[in-house]
């Protein structure tokens, strides 16, 4: 028990933890994004009319809910090759987070949907109104209202789940944890660190997501 | 591979295992967790929402990489990847499940508190006899949630190196000359065990009929 905790020999390593920060904040904000998207077309898949299709989304869902991010990893950063593919480390991490995380996102806006009355649409048409104003004045302000606060649980929840790209060789934060604290011997301090900057990435989320919410959803603020 | 399959399956039991013994420690920590946080003192109350939101904002590889590499270094104690491992889930399960057994708890009208009181019931009683079993049936359902999520993160074990299924996989990987098989079977096997939890996790939900579902953070692993 006489460890003492010192920074000094950390320092040098310090420039590599920027970059490190960059890669995390870079890969997950894509990530994010881009399941999104994904996300959004398996929830209408959900919806679709034709049984195949929805079938089809279910099992995806299923899917990516029931198996550990790390092996989808694995999976992707393996298989890629072996059909002929060279991915990048970097870019087989964004695929994978971007499947798994498409696969909770679809779930997330799938209630936004269902949180949409049909005989809205309906109302809405027999108004005159276009594909895209319903969309834009009777779809989205209810439905962003319903996924609000999942949405940002799940942007979080990917910040967090981008650690797992140190493990198919991508140089983020949790493997700057790593290599510097096998060269250095100070693992104590590059944990305290690297728990510091997703501590500050993960809190950054959280309270803006609390103060943007308290703004957007004022009394009648989205009228 | 074929020939691989029954080696698989055992360590599928291993995963099972840590898991579970993981989750047993997070529910008891847990439990703990929500009753000091349930406490009028403030600092009491501060501490545990310091823990929970700490364990919600880091990942749990890097407290895996802490405890396994780490405490060696700091306390002087060697951690084998198994209690590393153990660790490190149960740490985060038990961040998780204060907030599920809270709200069981919090699902209990304020009445029937009084009402033990009025009964002449001692804190204990109460919570033995009256607000636990009702809380149960709250805290149930999304506890199999927990336990699906701390099945998934316990792959991570295997890069500490313990020898679970995901390490396996990647084993008979490397002894059968780098195929895909592997990777795919061990993806099927997960599929399979948590698809199978999870289904338990439904019919409980129909069965207490709770309307009340409990959101869990960070449930993607």
């Amino acid at each position: 028990m006489n460890y003492t905790f010192t920074l000094r020999t950390i320092y040098p390593y310090l420039g590599e933890l920027w970059q490190a920060a960059a890669v995390t904040l870079w890969l997950s904000s894509l990530a994010i994004v881009l399941s999104i998207a994904l996300g959004a077309g398996i929830a209408v898949l959900r919806r679709s009319r034709l049984r195949l299709l929805r079938v089809l989304g279910a099992v995806y869902v299923e899917i990516m809910r029931n198996t550990p991010l790390l092996v989808i990893l694995y999976v992707v950063y393996f298989a890629a090759p072996a059909i002929g593919i060279r991915l990048s480390s970097f870019v087989a991490a964004l695929l994978g987070l971007t499947l798994n995380s498409a696969g909770y996102m679809a779930e997330i806006l799938r209630a936004g949907l269902i949180a949409v009355a049909p005989g809205q649409f309906e109302a809405a048409q027999s108004q005159g109104m276009t594909g895209w104003q319903v969309f834009r004045h009777v779809v989205f302000p209810q439905v962003f209202r319903t996924i609000y606060a999942p949405l940002g649980n799940q942007v979080i929840a990917v910040i967090l789940a981008s650690s797992l790209a140190s493990a198919v060789a991508v140089e983020d934060v949790a493997s700057w944890m790593q290599t510097v604290g096998s060269t250095s011997f100070r693992f104590f301090e590059t944990f305290v660190i690297a728990a510091i900057v997703y501590l500050v990435l993960c809190q950054t989320v959280n309270i803006a997501r609390l103060l943007i919410g308290r703004w957007l959803f004022r009394q009648g603020a989205t009228r | 591979m074929i020939a691989y399959l029954p080696l698989m399956l055992r360590a599928a039991g291993t995963t099972l295992w840590l898991s579970w013994l993981a989750m047993l420690i997070g529910a008891f920590g847990g439990t703990l967790l929500a009753l000091v946080h349930m406490q009028r003192i403030a600092p009491f109350r501060w501490l545990a929402i310091a823990y929970m939101e700490f364990f919600r904002s880091v990942p749990i590889l890097i407290v895996m990489f802490f405890a396994y590499y780490g405490v060696p270094l700091v306390l002087g104690l060697d951690l084998s990847p198994f209690a590393a491992a153990t660790l490190a889930l149960a740490l985060h399960a038990s961040a998780t499940m204060s907030e599920v057994v809270r709200a069981g708890i919090g699902s209990v009208g304020h009445g029937q508190w009084e009402a033990a009181q009025a009964a002449g019931f001692t804190w204990l009683q109460t919570m033995r006899h009256i607000i636990a079993p009702q809380a149960l049936r709250v805290v149930l359902p999304p506890s199999i949630g927990v336990f699906i999520t701390t099945l998934k993160e316990s792959s991570l074990a295997s890069i500490i190196g313990y020898i679970e299924l995901t390490r396996t996989g990647l084993l008979v990987r490397d002894s059968t000359g780098g195929g895909f098989a592997p990777l795919l079977a061990l993806g099927v096997l997960y599929f399979l065990i948590n698809y199978a939890i999870s289904q338990i996790g439904a019919a409980l939900e129909r069965r207490f009929q709770t309307g009340s579902r409990i959101e869990t953070v960070g449930a993607m692993a």
